[in-house]
């Protein structure tokens, strides 16, 4: 489903973000990105729906070359959900139309046929009496929810996830992950960038580690947890396992 | 001293200041803010485009309109713009601009320039994580620009816009260079006419004063709940 090809990114002329990187997630596969802050994680998602340009390699997503300037974007991003870390919710805009705004402009659905997939997904994600609200009237928690119905709103074919629960107060942690979790066992391709090794072991196929700009480490979820073979995914694992 | 000052002058002259004059200062003021504000808006995405040669081009005509005086604009509009016209239809000879219509296109021009400022810190002040979200789900740039960005972007921006335009409202007496009657091109007549000077131009700041205190005021209301909404 999506296949990441020797990419290397620069930002300027002096800093490489990423470096040779290659891995692949398989159409419902489950895939967890996780490293130290500054790896690359985050630019390495952001590049597969090209929110990040990159200068070498090949990114293809079913089967189209997303770096290709013959690639209509605007199409190829409405078929791949995408969540950030901040949430990203238009603040203007109630809850509903949120979902609404893309379904119509981008799918050109029906008005009446986009409220009633948003109104699906939000009883789906335990909002449905929020329709009404404006994001600022909601916890950190529930935004994300709406950010994550918001996605799977446009029926997308795999959802990227940009550390979906960096920004959130603990409590709150566990009602987007359970969102997620659902997600991931409906089948749902999945690539995400996490530190939440809970996750990780509930639901992954394959964890990739990163490490200043590379892949360190492509593995089967239990391989990843059991045995890592890289001396820094070893130590990056006992510093977050620790506690 | 006081005695010799004829305030029924102004009474008298009431019809004329406000039905012709005033009626074409808001008129001006109001549709040179219309377009000065999306004139403005494309000048200032042009500026924020990231492309070098439209950005340049946006920075130029900024600095240009914002280093002339507003005066010496409307001049130069009055006398150019038939010219311009005549070369643009390929007229035989230059094409005949009425004086509203000279000014009008003057005012939006030249308003543009500051008009654009306050659009681009508006569309600045809005995270990038926005337009990112707006990419993500497929939309253009312009479907981000129309549905995400410049909405809030204005929102944020209303109460400076508004007071831009309470300023472009004073600033529109300046068409008295091109003996168009405005508000205060009527009351400069009736002054004149009548040999009532002090009379009519009391009256004139006063009205001047009373509106752009109202709407400031507006403006201060206006902002106040705008700031509890967010």
């Amino acid at each position: 489903m999506i296949e990441i090809s020797h990419v290397d990114k620069w930002y300027g002329t002096t800093f490489q973000a990423l470096k040779d990187c290659t891995t692949s997630v398989a159409k419902g596969e489950v895939v967890v990105v996780c490293g130290p802050s500054g790896s690359g994680k985050s630019t390495l998602i952001k590049c597969v729906n090209v929110l990040e340009p990159f200068q070498k390699g090949t990114i293809t997503v079913d089967g189209v070359s997303v770096g290709d300037p013959r690639t209509n974007l605007p199409k190829l991003r409405a078929r791949v959900g995408m969540v950030f870390q901040h949430f990203e919710l238009f603040p203007h805009l109630r809850i509903i139309d949120n979902l609404c705004l893309a379904q119509e402009k981008v799918l050109g659905r029906p008005h009446a046929d986009a409220i009633a997939k948003a109104s699906k997904l939000l009883d789906r994600v335990g909002l449905k009496d929020h329709a009404e609200k404006y994001p600022a009237q909601l916890s950190g928690g529930q935004q994300q929810r709406v950010a994550i119905a918001r996605a799977l709103a446009m029926d997308p074919i795999a959802m990227l996830f940009d550390e979906p629960t960096s920004a959130l107060d603990p409590e709150m942690i566990s009602e987007v992950l359970d969102v997620m979790v659902d997600l991931a066992r409906d089948g749902m391709t999945m690539m995400v960038v996490t530190h939440e090794m809970g996750f990780a072991s509930k639901v992954a196929n394959r964890v990739i580690f990163m490490d200043q700009g590379e892949v360190v480490e492509d593995a089967i979820k239990t391989d990843f947890f059991d045995k890592p073979r890289s001396e820094r995914a070893q130590k990056f694992l006992s510093k977050i396992l620790s506690h | 001293m006081i005695a010799n000052f004829d305030f029924d002058v102004i009474r008298r002259s009431l019809g004329y200041l406000f039905l012709d004059g005033m009626t074409f200062t808001l008129m001006l003021t109001g549709l040179a803010t219309f377009g000065g504000i999306i004139w403005g808006t494309l000048i200032a995405m042009m500026r924020l485009s990231g492309v070098w040669v439209l950005s340049r081009i946006a920075q130029l005509y900024v600095d240009l309109m914002r280093s002339l005086p507003l005066v010496l604009v409307i001049f130069w509009f009055y006398f150019l713009v038939p010219y311009i016209g005549q070369w643009l239809t390929g007229a035989s000879r230059p094409i005949r601009v009425g004086a509203f219509e000279s000014s009008l296109l003057t005012f939006t021009l030249f308003e543009a320039a500051y008009y654009a400022e306050i659009m681009r810190a508006g569309i600045q002040s809005i995270s990038k994580g926005q337009p990112a979200a707006a990419s993500a789900l497929g939309l253009t740039y312009w479907q981000t620009m129309r549905y995400v960005v410049l909405p809030q972007a204005f929102r944020n921006m209303l109460p400076v816009l508004l007071t831009q335009t309470i300023v472009l409202f004073q600033d529109t007496s300046l068409v008295y260079v091109l003996s168009i009657t405005d508000f205060l091109g009527a009351a400069s007549k009736v002054a004149q006419r009548d040999g009532r000077l002090v009379e009519m131009y009391l009256f004139a700041a006063l009205v001047y004063f009373v509106i752009s205190s109202i709407a400031s005021f507006g403006v201060r209301r206006l902002q106040a709940r705008i700031a509890i909404v967010r």
